[in-house]
């Protein structure tokens, strides 16, 4: 006899009669079945419960229009495909938003882009765009330093602020980091590690608690805004020197 | 029928435990299919409310910042009515699974009852949960709709299912160690 007939045996007291090839599977196996399979998934939801809570999904950020226009245009010039780069330029985000904020932009950007896009000349079109990434980074850390330095708001308030818009400069600043490098390696330096500190300024304390004085975060974004001036004016100048 | 025989046959749990994860069933079904129809509404209601509560959200009043947060909360708006809709669905099938090995191995007709309620109103009440996290996103923010949805469902009904699973388990036990 089996040890799986010695354990029906004893379950129900009586021999489990023999199985032909179409006979369903008895009660008692399935019942075994289903116990452990119960018992297994009530043991790992229980061991994994506390430490995962309820489950509600993850959120992973994503491009806007203008990141998502900027990477299909770099890709573009990458693959020395200026035609459609160019008209991924004229008919995207890019450009729209270059328009928009025409004011606070060095004159001439857009038709220096597109300029340089016509031409094919990958490294100037590159270095347009990175002023102008530059400058929408900058003027979100001038706007940054304002709202830290308003009164009255509270410190969870002020870090959380202060959190959002330094992960909105990186979302800019970081697609052309590489670029500004490659170009002005202090500049790039200088403002990651002003965003290092200003993000230690910022984060929650040990147990989630609110940091101490995330107004302390104001002078590394200044700094951020400062330098990122800086490199738009000296890359503007070279790149109205050039052209 | 001989007793022998009896014992050899899975038992239907009562018709009102049937009716209710039918229920569940169909109303997941209604909410997926009303997911996808009124995706546009949806999405237009939720942003509007949030748009109307800016401190709630945090909004800081820059668009390259607040669009962040509304996506963010937005996809968590989306995800909660993914989940109920996945979740009752889910419950449904388990109410049926396991009340109908409560009324096969539960002798005792109070334990019967009590296994077969828990895990009712458990499996039931607990998709609400994310139906409710959903619903209180654009009003409270994601992390203050889901401390109410956790405190009022999640906790309780997640609870039930948890202790009446465990103690069907044991009653399962039990009979496999001929006890």
């Amino acid at each position: 006899m089996t040890p799986m007939i010695g354990r029906v045996r004893r379950v129900f007291g009586r021999p489990e009669p023999a199985r032909s090839f179409l006979r369903p599977p008895s009660v008692v196996s399935v019942l075994t079945a289903l116990a452990t399979t119960i018992l297994a998934t009530t043991i790992l939801a229980t061991i994994i419960a506390p430490a995962a809570a309820h489950h509600v999904g993850s959120y992973v950020p994503r491009d806007n229009a203008v990141t998502t226009n900027f990477k299909q245009i770099k890709f573009s010039v990458q693959a020395k495909r200026f035609d459609v780069a160019l008209q991924l330029f004229e008919q995207g985000a890019v450009r729209a938003e270059m328009r928009a904020q025409a004011a606070t932009l060095p004159p001439g950007l857009e038709d220096g882009t597109r300029a340089a896009l016509r031409a094919s000349d990958g490294l100037e079109a590159e270095r347009r765009l990175m002023i102008f990434f530059a400058a929408l980074a900058r003027d979100l850390a001038v706007e940054a330093d304002r709202q830290l330095g308003e009164p009255g708001v509270t410190p969870e308030t002020r870090a959380a602020t202060g959190r959002k818009f330094l992960e909105a400069i990186w979302r800019y600043y970081n697609l052309v980091d590489f670029a500004v490098a490659m170009r002005d390696s202090k500049s790039s330096v200088a403002v990651r590690l002003a965003f290092d500190e200003a993000e230690g300024y910022v984060k929650p304390a040990t147990g989630g608690a609110a940091p101490d004085d995330p107004a302390k975060a104001r002078q590394p974004i200044q700094r951020i805004a400062q330098v990122l001036s800086t490199l738009i004016e000296t890359s503007s100048t070279s790149a109205r020197r050039s052209s | 029928m001989s007793a022998v025989a009896d014992a050899a046959v899975w038992r239907l749990p009562p018709r009102w435990v049937l009716l209710v994860a039918l229920l569940s069933i169909a109303c997941a079904e209604i909410g997926g299919a009303s997911m996808a129809r009124f995706k546009v509404e949806l999405t237009r209601w939720a942003r509007e409310r949030m748009l109307a509560r800016p401190a709630v959200h945090g909004l800081v009043g820059v668009r390259d910042v607040d669009e962040r947060i509304l996506d963010e909360a937005l996809v968590k708006f989306d995800a909660g009515l993914r989940l109920f809709h996945m979740h009752a669905e889910g419950m449904g099938l388990v109410i049926i699974a396991t009340t109908m090995v409560a009324a096969t191995v539960a002798r005792s007709a109070p334990v019967r009852r009590a296994i077969t309620v828990l895990l009712t109103t458990g499996g039931a009440g607990y998709p609400v949960g994310y139906l409710l996290w959903s619903a209180l996103i654009p009003s409270y923010g994601p992390d203050g709709a889901k401390a109410i949805a956790e405190w009022l469902v999640w906790v309780p009904f997640g609870s039930a299912t948890i202790a009446a699973l465990w103690w069907l388990a044991g009653l399962v036990a039990l009979r496999m160690t001929g006890r």
